[in-house]
């Protein structure tokens, strides 16, 4: 593992002597920081996917949709810090935009489907037609 | 090579999920519970080891690992609990773990901007539908949640799937790190974009010339036709005339000069993608109109039942002909 990551290791090195002195907005970001964030919106967007696969609540399914958009916005800023570019950030509002549109829409969809069947479970849509 | 240790770890939280997923007894759930932070805190010291920290980060990377505590306990909380309300409850715990991860990487606007649109707006809505939609514990008999809650549908095969996409991320994460020269390369372009952002802030230029010295009465375009000159020592230089004279002369700017991440963001926002600023208020106004199309009652409402809906029947009843004839 050490040596699996010992080219990281050197570029830190290199990097953080450059940084010495710099401003805020280009100091104190560590490549363990990085790597951190990276596993952290990995997980997300994990645990996310399983939520969705594994609820029957629509609502919940919906909210589980909202955590893998957490963990993709997630690794957006961490790249866009491991590189220093304001593009991931801008990337991410516009992420925010989608999710509040999908949010209203899908709440609405679940809101119609519950007043068709007086339930929030997905598995009786299961043979979708004229109901 | 791959670091199996990682793919261990990995299996080792997904056995977690799956024995929290599963409709057990208590003392499995605490298991799984003991056993998915362990799991949890062996992937974090497996990245931290393997990556030297220096000093001055150790603070950020301290806050880092206890946000990833929180935000992933949370979100196992959002997945594994019965009550849909407190689900919402524990996402809107995700977003703010989420937002200092943000703070932490140094991106200040999208934090509070994902604190206001997801903790404020979007949680809200769902958590007005959840109580419109959702049956009360009494109607259900009991105080247990229903069955499609407490249920859930296919965990083993969905746990697999999910942690061998996280086995998948992982490795392609750290297969191919940086080197050291690339490394450097993005420092040096990325400082040169940063100072060719300001460059386009004529009034933080001049903001920044005075406080590097206050004798600063305005700054001019270079020679060659720029606002701003990148040097190799990540400073930069901008020619300004000074109240004394009126000839132009050298200053250098430090890089604490650098300008803020929110106001690059605004001028990214602005400068380089306005069609898709555009394109982003577009995609609003139709979800806006989609849901105002959904919400509308399908069924036609008949005269006296529109009237009672408005509440105009109760307003009769109470000063009879006055409110009918306004009616």
């Amino acid at each position: 593992m050490n040596a699996f990551l010992a080219p990281v290791s050197s570029a830190i090195a290199s990097v953080s002597t450059a940084l010495e002195g710099m401003g805020q907005a280009f100091s104190a970001a560590s490549e363990a920081q990085i790597a951190l964030s990276l596993a952290i919106s990995a997980l997300l967007f994990v645990i996310g996917l399983v939520g969705f696969m594994v609820r029957r609540n629509m609502i919940i399914m919906f909210l589980c949709t909202e955590l893998m958009f957490q963990g993709a916005a997630l690794a957006m800023i961490t790249v866009a810090r491991m590189h220093m570019d304001v593009s991931g950030q801008v990337f991410v509002i516009f992420i925010l935009t989608v999710a509040a549109a999908e949010a209203a829409l899908a709440l609405g969809l679940v809101v119609l489907l519950h007043r068709r069947r007086e339930t929030l479970s997905a598995e009786v849509w299961s043979d979708l037609g004229e109901a | 090579m791959v670091p199996t240790i990682f793919y261990a770890a990995s299996a080792a939280a997904a056995a977690a999920l799956l024995m929290l997923l599963l409709p057990a007894a208590r003392k499995v759930r605490t298991a799984g519970t003991v056993l998915g932070l362990a799991s949890l805190a062996w992937i974090l010291v497996t990245i931290v080891r393997a990556i030297p920290v220096t000093d001055s980060a150790l603070g950020n990377v301290g806050m880092t690992v206890l946000c990833a505590f929180i935000s992933v306990a949370a979100a196992v909380r959002v997945i594994t609990h019965h009550r849909p309300v407190y689900s919402a409850l524990y996402f809107v715990l995700v977003v703010i773990s989420g937002a200092a991860l943000f703070v932490l990487l140094s991106a200040e606007f999208v934090a509070f901007s994902l604190v206001i649109v997801y903790a404020g707006a979007i949680l809200i809505t769902y958590l007005f539908v959840l109580m419109l939609a959702q049956q009360s514990p009494s109607e259900t008999g009991g105080a247990d949640a229903v069955e499609y809650d407490r249920v859930a549908r296919e965990p083993a095969a969905a746990v697999t799937c999910g942690f061998v996409l996280l086995a998948v991320l992982g490795s392609v994460i750290f297969a191919s790190p940086r080197s050291a020269a690339d490394a450097s390369a993005d420092q040096v372009a990325a400082v040169e974009r940063a100072w060719a952002d300001l460059g386009r802030m004529p009034d933080a230029l001049l903001e920044r010339a005075r406080r590097t010295d206050p004798q600063v009465r305005m700054v001019v375009p270079r020679s060659n036709g720029a606002w701003i000159e990148t040097q190799r020592d990540f400073t930069a230089v901008v020619s300004v005339q000074r109240v004394d004279s009126d000839i132009a002369s050298d200053l250098v700017l430090s890089p604490a000069m650098l300008p803020e991440n929110t106001a690059r963001v605004g001028m990214a926002l602005v400068t380089r993608f306005p069609v898709s600023l555009e394109l982003a208020g577009v995609i609003l106004l139709m979800a806006m109109l989609g849901a105002v199309v959904l919400a509308r009652r399908q069924s036609e409402l008949a005269d006296d039942e529109r009237r009672a809906l408005a509440g105009l029947d109760r307003l009769a009843g109470s000063e009879a002909s006055p409110a009918r004839s306004r009616g």
